[in-house]
């Protein structure tokens, strides 16, 4: 517990970026931490469900079309044990349906891929101005 | 006293008459015995009184006037005692006297009972004369004597009834100028006959002429009389009025002659007309009609007519046909309503008011109108008509009114019978042209007829669908019967339930008959025989497969379509997965560059993946453009000579470059014969196919390559340990689109063309492709590519 106070009060915002992608990780991992982020990484969704129980990321880019289980499932499994966490959801599977879909499936964001990279920056900064409140 | 005087004054005189001899007697005696005379001398005087007295007066008178004259003679002798006088001879005297008198009242007994004898006899002769006369007047016959020329010259009262003249005025007329103009000759001839001998009896039947101008039918008879030599040949004439009997001869004729019709017609429209003259012709009458009850109107209309050629009741049916006459008005009209016959044997006595029946003509005299009854109801009248007053008899009512029934009852039964005809005929009809077969079946399953449709439709003769066709038929019946839980054919009612068949014709062709089969029950509703409709259903049934299979195909084209589309929608979003994916790369890294501030590394490094995901974009592009090529047809070959077994070593060499985690193997048959085909195209099978085992298997494994030779083609194998194709994805992994997402594999990146488009490319050069797949043990891809023919030869010797 000290440790996790500890670690909501002292450590930057982290965001646990979760693609099976190299290409996406090395972009996102470049471009958040350029912006002052603390980036995590998981190569698909249940390497994603244990990172984020395991290091309590503060927020999470979620990728949908992964081996194993997928982001969606990813993100139910996390909801139900940290509802609060934000997880926005980026991928490629960018129809207009996708969006209404991923939002029903808890989605607190969706981030259409390919993203301008501001776009990326000002929503996780967005949570993270909100989980500093 | 007075009426009594007359006879007083008789039997004064018979009494004077009586007494007068006496008188003169005594008279006689007197003058003698005064005259003291000689009583001989007397005697004369009294022999003169007794004679007289015998001729006058009776027996016992004549005796007594007899014995006083004797007294008289003997009385001066015996008496007065003269001497004078004999008393021999006077005594004598006195017996002559008596005896004279005895004699003479004898005599005149005698003559007296011969006169009365005489006239007893001519009182009989008189007498019979008389009834004869009586009898020849009274006879039915008339009787005459006529001259050899026909001459009357005796005729008795009937005969003057029958020529319906007078005495006097038969009189004045021969036997030939009462005969009818048609019958002249054949008397004249028969007068002729008779005058020279040759005949001695004639007998026919002629007609007579009244003095009206009418005729009366007769019999005649002529027949000599016994020559006689007072007169030369005369002639009897017996005459019989045939009138009556003739009446009754029509009377019977007409019957007969209805009753013919009726039996001979087969509709009563038909007979009406021969009905109407048979009744007016017979029964001599000018105008016949009949009157039929319009249900609908009640009223009465002419349907029909009859009338004599000739005659004033011409006309009349014609203007009864315009009318239409309710029950109650004029003669027919009441007929209609009371049912029974009525006639006016004279309109002259009928007033106008009571005719009403304006198509009456004054000429007409008498009508009469007979109900024609079926059932106690009227259905018709028929009216008879003439020019001529003439009274019905009763035998002529009674006749009348049962033929009114038997037309009538004849006209419903022939309405009836037209309607049964009718119905028969067109049951016939439906029979015999029927285009679906009917049989008929006996109770005990004997065919009992076949029409001509289902004995075509069969081609068999009846004999051999009798024989061997309907029980095949019948069996069949009941077998398919069964299965759909129905009642055998004979298994007492059937209710018109359907079975199909199959059946065979006499030409061998194979029919589906659809059979239906109707008990028809007799009287007592037992079934009497069945009735089976036959229908040729084989181009139904062929249709409605047809349907069901065009139907089935068009359900799975619709299938085919909807998968295409949902594949379609499956390709889009896979596709703008995998290009968004790549654009990620490429716009994040491009994006990073251009904003600057990067180290030299950093841009040569982001360089790099922007060029692979490019190059990506680009693969799964050509991918597209190929497989669309493909199956468009728009793919050209570019064939030639290639080397199978080149081909995969390259192929190995240049995946074993790139994936460290997987073991490659090669088990290349050496003598493999140089294919046929597009070297680009067989080395994007063989990538494509090493690229999957290398991805499809994800920890490792062995990827083993081997070609030999399979007839006339080469067989490649592509065979890896990897992931395995689950059983319900190996038989779609040749479609488009489709990849086995599940598990592990299901992060495995591709296009979801490669394989299709491989099996596309196999199949150009006419080979095939299969797969071999069990899950956690690994997948092997083979296919064939033919063998160059014109190469089998050197390759064969290059490999020897």
């Amino acid at each position: 517990m000290p440790e996790g106070i500890d670690a909501a009060t002292t450590r930057p915002f982290t965001v646990l970026v979760a693609d099976d992608n190299d290409v996406a990780q090395r972009l996102c991992k470049r471009v958040l931490e350029k912006a002052g982020f603390g980036v995590l990484i998981a190569a698909d969704g249940l390497q994603a469900v244990d990172t984020a129980f395991r290091e309590r990321p503060s927020m999470i880019l979620m990728d949908v079309a992964m081996p194993g289980i997928d982001g969606l499932e990813a993100m139910r499994r996390i909801k139900t044990e940290m509802p609060s966490l934000p997880i926005v959801i980026a991928s490629a599977h960018s129809m207009a349906s996708d969006r209404e879909r991923f939002l029903a499936a808890g989605a607190d964001n969706v981030l259409s891929k390919p993203f301008r990279l501001a776009d990326l920056i000002s929503i996780v900064e967005a949570l993270a101005a909100a989980a500093k409140q | 006293m007075l009426p009594e005087s007359p006879s007083t004054s008789a039997w004064t005189r018979g009494l004077a008459r009586r007494a007068t001899p006496f008188a003169a007697v005594a008279v006689i005696f007197a003058v003698q015995a005064l005259a003291d005379g000689n009583p001989v001398l007397a005697f004369p005087l009294y022999l003169a009184v007794v004679l007289l007295a015998s001729l006058q007066l009776g027996r016992v008178e004549s005796l007594a006037v007899a014995a006083l004259a004797a007294v008289a003679i003997l009385i001066p002798p015996l008496v007065l005692g003269a001497q004078t006088v004999d008393l021999a001879p006077v005594g004598l005297l006195a017996a002559v006297l008596v005896a004279v008198a005895a004699a003479l009242s004898e005599l005149r007994r005698q003559a007296r009972d011969a006169a009365a004898k005489a006239r007893q006899d001519a009182a009989g002769v008189l007498a019979r004369e008389q009834r004869f006369r009586t009898m020849l007047d009274i006879a039915p016959t008339g009787f005459a004597l006529t001259d050899p020329d026909g001459r009357w010259s005796l005729v008795n009262d009937r005969l003057c009834e029958i020529a319906g003249r007078t005495r006097d005025e038969v009189m004045h007329v021969s036997l030939g100028e009462i005969t009818a103009d048609a019958d002249r000759k054949v008397l004249d001839e028969a007068l002729a006959l008779l005058r020279s001998g040759d005949l001695q009896l004639w007998e026919a039947e002629i007609a007579t002429v009244l003095p009206d101008g009418g005729q009366r039918p007769v019999a005649i008879a002529i027949s000599k009389m016994p020559a006689q030599p007072t007169d030369a040949t005369s002639l009897l004439v017996q005459l019989t009025d045939i009138s009556e009997r003739r009446r009754v001869d029509r009377l019977r004729e007409c019957l007969v002659a209805v009753r013919q019709v009726i039996v001979s017609s087969l509709s009563w429209e038909q007979a009406m007309p021969q009905l109407l003259s048979a009744l007016a012709v017979h029964l001599e009458w000018e105008a016949a009609m009949h009157w039929a009850v319009d249900q609908e109107r009640r009223t009465l209309r002419v349907r029909h007519g009859w009338q004599a050629e000739t005659g004033s009741a011409r006309g009349l049916v014609e203007r009864s046909r315009g009318l239409s006459i309710v029950e109650g008005q004029g003669l027919v009209g009441r007929v209609w309503r009371s049912g029974v016959l009525a006639a006016e044997p004279d309109l002259e006595h009928v007033s106008d008011a009571e005719r009403l029946d304006m198509a009456y003509t004054p000429d007409l005299r008498s009508v009469l109108a007979v109900p024609l009854v079926e059932g106690g109801a009227v259905i018709g009248v028929i009216e008879l008509a003439s020019t001529r007053a003439r009274a019905v008899r009763d035998d002529e009512v009674t006749a009348l009114a049962t033929l009114g029934v038997e037309i009538g009852q004849f006209i419903r039964r022939s309405d009836v019978g037209q309607a049964l005809r009718r119905s028969e005929a067109d049951h016939r009809a439906i029979y015999e042209r029927s285009p679906i077969g009917i049989a008929r079946i006996s109770a005990e399953g004997e065919l009992v007829e076949a029409n001509p449709a289902l004995l075509s439709m069969l081609e068999h003769d009846f004999e051999t669908m009798h024989e061997n066709t309907w029980p095949e038929l019948l069996h069949a019946y009941d077998q398919a019967a069964s299965r759909h839980r129905a009642a055998p054919l004979l298994a007492g009612i059937t209710d018109g339930s359907t079975v199909q068949i199959r059946a065979a014709t006499g030409s061998g062709n194979w029919l589906w008959l659809q059979l239906t089969a109707t008990s028809i029950p007799d009287a007592n509703g037992r079934p009497e025989h069945v009735l089976l409709m036959i229908e040729d259903v084989t181009a139904v049934r062929d249709t409605s497969d047809k349907l069901a299979e065009a139907l089935e195909s068009q359900r799975a084209a619709n299938a085919n379509l909807e998968k295409l589309d949902k594949t379609k929608t499956e390709f889009l979003s896979i596709v703008s997965h995998e290009f968004r994916t790549a654009l990620t790369g490429i716009q994040g890294f491009s994006e990073l560059i251009r904003d600057g501030g990067l180290e030299p590394d950093e841009v040569r490094a982001y360089g790099g993946y922007i060029f692979n995901d490019a190059d990506r974009v680009n693969r799964l592009i050509g991918d597209m453009l190929d497989l669309d090529r493909m199956e468009s047809g728009r793919m050209t070959m570019r064939s030639g000579d290639v080397d199978i077994n080149e081909v995969l070593s390259e192929a190995m060499t240049r995946a074993a470059g790139s994936a460290t985690t997987v073991e490659f193997k090669a088990d290349l048959d050496p003598r493999l014969p140089i294919v046929s085909g597009d070297r680009d195209r067989l080395i994007q099978v063989v990538s494509n196919l090493v690229n999957n085992a290398v991805k499809y298997s994800p920890d490792g494994g062995t990827v083993t390559l081997s070609t030999r030779t399979e007839g006339n083609y080469a067989l490649v194998s592509v065979t890896d340990t990897g992931l395995g194709i689950p059983p319900d994805e190996i038989g779609h992994v040749f479609e488009r689109f489709r990849r086995v997402r599940t598990g592990a594999a299901q992060s495995i990146p591709g296009t979801g063309l490669g394989l299709t488009i491989v099996k596309q490319i196999v199949e150009m050069h006419g080979g095939r492709i299969w797969v071999e797949s069990a899950v956690g043990h690994g997948s092997a891809f083979h296919f064939t590519i033919p063998l160059a023919a014109a190469n089998l030869t050197p390759l064969q010797l290059r490999h020897a």
